[in-house]
């Protein structure tokens, strides 16, 4: 691994924790694309997982929460994931894994402004998204950049 | 009106049903299949009047939890009565009992016979079953148009959209914007390539036709392990040199396939294994979850959940496998099915 990539490791990982840390989310994520030619996407990143199961998934673009907002490059904000239209595990899995209620997903970009991933942040107790939360993920991946 | 009493005579004779009808403990008539039945297999009236009245006089007693409720008084008595038969098979029947005069107490007993019985029960399930294969066709079509719809036609559309705006960058001479829009172009065309493939071999392994049973599980576990985070293992053993048929593999994958689903999808599971493997005379496979479990009991007879089992082994005893499921609650579920082999 290149010392780039390595510092861009580190600052992805500093980035989830510290948004775990100071706000009042359950979870706290980072998905993504591989810059092979498959372009598969990871959940490469986590603070307040319950399981390492998160590492396993790999997300189909333009379905569930991360692909949807990776296809479309907008942000994503759901508090009810249980009746969504998507609910489920082939679709949703990182809510069912981390039993997430409620969730806030936002584009992460490349300096050509191409989305590369997604920040998601949710909670597991039914507390409510508000167009503030992404807002707030926002601000801390504009300070990351 | 002296013809249409030879009529209903006729019919009381012909019914296959035996009926006896009785004053008191005395019998007054009988029908042809109550004869035959009295006649061949020493079939005492007295022992069913006496079993009879026991039952009855039992549900009547003000102990009986049921003493003067309703459906008490709607349902007609019926009890479950076993005739032995000589060198053979015991004969199981119903025993109804239908009041048809108070006041001078003469009522009929009827015994209808369990097997046909049971046949109308198997019926209803048979329709049921049929109901259910059409409405999960119906469902896969559904998830599939969806599928289409939500990402390869979004897929494609982005791509058409990503083109159109190539020709922009090329009127406007940006080698830097062109360069960066054939790149999310790719991109977007290979995520729908990948998308495409993924449906397809949801649709039909492909792999279960070239490479057979275990690479189309494992294909299969590896599939359903990227989209959920569960830990699925698959251990094929011996079934590299194994010659199955079409239909085995195919039903033995649907099984992995369903019951893994199952697991995925009710049972919370957090781990799968599947096991298959080939004994001497037969191939087996097992699927075993560390879910939250059922209780089959109550899943056996249909009530909407267990139809999808019901189907698996419908499709198991068709190809002269055997099918078991062992589950309890709280401590997972195994879901086998062997099949014989040449």
């Amino acid at each position: 691994m290149g010392d780039e990539k390595l510092a861009k490791n580190i600052a992805y990982h500093d980035l989830v924790r510290m948004i775990y840390q100071q706000e009042d989310f359950d979870f706290v994520g980072v998905a993504l694309q591989d810059d092979t030619s498959w372009r598969k996407i990871h959940w490469r990143y986590a603070a307040g997982n319950t399981s390492q199961r998160f590492r396993k998934i790999i997300l189909r673009s333009g379905i569930g929460i991360a692909g949807l907002v990776i296809r479309t490059g907008e942000p994503f904000a759901e508090n009810d994931l249980a009746h969504h239209q998507y609910a489920g595990y082939m679709s949703q899995p990182i809510t069912m894994i981390e039993h997430l209620t409620s969730a806030v997903a936002i584009p992460i970009f490349d300096q050509n402004q191409l989305v590369i991933g997604v920040l998601l942040a949710g909670y597991r107790h039914q507390q409510t998204i508000t167009a503030h939360s992404g807002h707030v993920l926002q601000e801390y991946l504009q300070r990351f950049q | 009106m002296l013809e249409s009493v030879s009529w209903v005579e006729k019919n009381f004779n012909e019914t296959p049903d035996a009926i006896f009808i009785f004053r008191d403990d005395q019998l007054l008539v009988s029908n042809h299949a109550a004869q035959t039945l009295q006649a061949d297999y020493e079939l005492s009236t007295a022992y069913i009047t006496k079993l009879m009245n026991s039952v009855v006089r039992q549900q009547h007693s003000d102990t009986n939890d049921c003493f003067n409720c309703v459906v008490l008084d709607m349902a007609k008595t019926a009890i479950p009565f076993t005739l032995p038969v000589k060198n053979g098979h015991p004969l199981s029947f119903f025993l109804v009992y239908s009041e048809l005069d108070t006041a001078q107490n003469v009522y009929s007993l009827t015994l209808k016979s369990n097997d046909l019985m049971q046949r109308v029960d198997q019926l209803a399930q048979q329709r049921k079953l049929v109901q259910y294969v059409n409405r999960a066709h119906e469902e896969e079509r559904k998830r599939l148009s969806q599928d289409l719809h939500d990402s390869i036609a979004q897929g494609v559309y982005s791509s058409i959209m990503g083109v159109r705006h190539l020709e922009t960058t090329v009127s406007q001479a940006d080698p830097e914007a062109f360069a960066r829009q054939t790149k999310l172009i790719e991109s977007q065309l290979y995520a729908t390539l990948q998308e495409i493939k993924g449906m397809a071999l949801d649709i039909r392994p492909s792999v279960l036709d070239s490479f057979g049973l275990s690479a189309a599980l494992k294909a299969l576990a590896k599939r359903l392990e990227e989209n959920t985070g569960i830990d699925i293992t698959v251990v094929a053993r011996d079934t590299a040199e194994l010659k199955l048929s079409e239909d085995v593999q195919t039903v033995l994958y649907r099984i992995a396939q369903e019951a893994m689903t199952n697991a995925i999808k009710h049972a919370e599971a957090n781990e799968i294994n599947l096991f298959l493997v080939a004994h001497e005379h037969e191939i087996s496979l097992e699927v075993i979850d560390d879910g939250s479990g059922f209780d089959v009991k109550q899943h056996v007879s249909f009530n909407g959940h267990s139809l999808g089992l019901l189907n698996m082994n419908e499709r198991v005893k068709s190809l002269h496998g055997t099918f078991q499921i062992k589950s309890e609650k709280g401590s997972g579920t195994t879901v086998t099915a062997t099949f014989p082999i040449a």
